[in-house]
């Protein structure tokens, strides 16, 4: 299979302007970061607050301009391409927001948000009508509501919306910004199988933005781990869950609640906050708060490793032999 | 695929009207309002003189059967001169703030929607507008062509269009960033479609909010600038010219400043009673929420 979306060493860099006793600069939120989406599949993207992920998503998305590398969507550049090419593309690769109710325009009701992308697409042709209809039964919301606004539904029916709106032209890569974020656990669960179903049925590639480690175990065949702007460790999720490499992705893990009381996982607990991205660590970017620092890793960057399905950057990864976890 | 018809949300004016009579403060307003407008729009008709008609023999009475409100020095009815000085109040008042509605919105959400050197522009010239005080910029432009309607319109539009337009570039500024605006972004909706469509409805609720509480304020300048000399010429009946000859009278009849002071202060109450309710109903999330 031929990849559909190809992001290549990836910067998005934004100007920080200069106050009274700063100088003016710049940081990178996205900081060379590689991956890439194949047809069909899902690929979660895990990482702290304030890593970068929402700004990777975005700068896919032509919402973010990126500074450096390559979007590569189908064979096709998309960084730099004229908003007007952009447009049909549009179409095809779609994002949902992280504000289920926010992301909505308060003052249309849900049959026009539900429509909207025909006509700013230029389908006007179409029956609309039927279209909402359609699309309500599409993300099993009765047809009622189609008389409601934003502010007179829930936020998991908003959600539900946000998919319909999303889906309406058929697209081929859907962006997914924290699509479980504020919604009850069991309306997560109805979500993640609602976006599960619609992927069998349209055959869309999902790149999903998320913080829960839970739903990206569950849904998606490939995970990258984001820290402070760059991925640390990507590759199959089985193999990134079972057999953690880089010590960043361990103590994710580690503090997952683990609904199995036998289960055997290495506690690791991070101290302090993530550093500044406005003062970015030297070497490596974890070498702050990892438990295993050593002293080339503040002055050397690691490179990729690859290990069997998976890679990771780091200088001294943990090991699986035995299924037992051995650091270093 | 069944045949039955979606049903239609209920249309923005509607709703807004529903929740509107419900609330005994836009109720109030609501009739204060329909009385201005509707005795100025039906004055040939209701107005029992001519405004402008004298009658020597008559002049200075108090209230009577014949004149609800007394006549003034030169025996005009001072209830037909209220009557018709409310149609040159609303003459006024409705094209000046309509003007000043229409220009501070297309300005102000250039500024907040665009580029940043044609925001730095636009808020140079909101500023530069409002450094002229309002009664100097009439004494100015009167000394140049003459009092009239036309001015008082031309002078008290230039002088509120900066109000408008840093309340709408204000709102804009804040909505730009919202998440369903970037959500249009995501979709390839046009910038014109984004203003019109996402921006426009949202910054129009507090917009009618200002304006509605905003013609008393114009009402009682043209009589300001009417008492001055500066607004409407004699003998055309307007309220601020009814307060100037009340004033110069108030020793003979106190009828006439009293027959001119009221409509002004309906008028203020009615609009800014009307003003307040809407600002409860122009938000749809504070619809229906009973209370403040």
């Amino acid at each position: 299979m031929s990849a559909l979306l190809d992001i290549k060493d990836v910067v998005v860099r934004f100007a920080v302007r200069g106050g009274v006793f700063s100088s003016a600069g710049s940081i990178d939120a996205v900081s060379g970061v590689s991956l890439s989406i194949e047809e069909g599949k899902t690929y979660g993207i895990v990482g702290e607050s304030g890593s970068g992920k929402t700004t990777l998503a975005r700068a896919v998305a032509g919402l973010h301009h990126a500074s450096e590398g390559s979007i590569l969507y189908r064979g096709q550049e998309l960084r730099d391409l004229p908003e007007a090419q952009f447009r049909k593309l549009r179409r095809e690769i779609v994002m949902m927001f992280q504000d289920p109710i926010g992301s909505l325009s308060p003052r249309l009701s849900v049959k026009s948000l539900i429509t909207e992308p025909f006509r700013i697409q230029g389908m006007k042709g179409r029956d609309l009508d039927a279209e909402a209809r359609r699309l309500l039964a599409m993300v099993g919301l009765p047809p009622e509501f189609a008389a409601r606004y934003p502010y007179q539904i829930s936020g998991g029916q908003a959600r539900r919306v946000g998919v319909a709106r999303a889906l309406a032209l058929d697209p081929k890569l859907l962006i997914a910004d924290e699509p479980t974020a504020g919604l009850d656990v069991s309306i997560q669960g109805e979500m993640l199988n609602l976006l599960a179903r619609l992927q069998d049925e349209l055959g869309l590639a999902i790149m999903i933005i998320t913080h829960n480690l839970n739903v990206v175990r569950h849904i998606t065949d490939r995970v990258g781990i984001m820290y402070l702007g760059k991925l640390v460790e990507e590759g199959e999720t089985d193999t990134v869950f079972s057999a953690p490499r880089h010590p960043y992705t361990l103590a994710l893990l580690a503090a997952n609640p683990e609904p199995d009381p036998d289960a055997q996982l290495m506690r690791i607990e991070l101290q302090g906050e993530p550093p500044s991205i406005l003062n970015r660590p030297t070497g490596c970017e974890f070498h702050t708060r990892c438990p295993f620092a050593q002293a080339r890793c503040s002055t050397d960057v690691p490179s990729w490793q690859v290990a069997g399905p998976a890679a990771h950057r780091c200088h001294l990864p943990a090991s699986w032999e035995q299924d037992k976890v051995c650091p270093a | 695929m069944s045949d039955t018809s979606l049903p239609k949300p209920r249309s923005e004016m509607g709703e807004i009207l529903h929740h509107l009579l419900r609330d005994p403060l836009g109720l109030v307003g609501l009739v204060i309002v329909t009385l201005i407008v509707g005795s100025a729009l039906l004055a040939p008709w209701i107005a029992p003189y001519d405004p402008i008609a004298m009658n020597i023999p008559d002049r200075l009475q108090g209230p009577s059967a014949a004149h609800l409100l007394g006549t003034d020095q030169i025996g005009r009815d001072t209830f037909s001169r209220v009557i018709w000085g409310g149609r040159v109040a609303l003459q006024v008042a409705l094209p000046t703030i309509g003007g000043a509605v229409a220009i501070g919105l297309i300005l102000g959400m250039a500024a907040g929607y665009g580029p940043k050197w044609l925001d730095t522009l636009i808020v140079l010239f909101f500023d530069t507008l409002r450094s002229f005080p309002t009664v100097m910029f009439a004494l100015a432009v009167v000394a140049l062509v003459g009092p009239s309607l036309n001015t008082v319109i031309f002078v008290i539009m230039a002088t509120s269009i900066p109000t408008y337009g840093r309340v709408v570039r204000t709102l804009t500024l804040s909505l730009k960033e919202a998440e369903f605006i970037t959500a249009e972004r995501a979709l390839g909706a046009s910038t014109l479609r984004i203003m019109g469509v996402h921006l426009l409805p949202n910054v129009l609720g507090p917009l009618a909010v200002l304006a509605a509480m905003d013609i008393p304020t114009v009402v009682g300048l043209e009589a300001g600038l009417s008492f001055l000399g500066m607004g409407v010429r004699p003998p055309t009946p307007s309220w601020g010219s009814l307060l100037n000859d009340g004033y110069s009278l108030i020793r003979n009849t106190p009828w006439l400043i009293i027959a001119g002071g009221i409509p002004l202060i309906l008028t203020t109450i009615g609009f800014t009673f009307l003003g307040e309710a809407l600002r409860d109903v122009v938000d749809p999330k504070l619809r229906g929420k009973g209370g403040k």
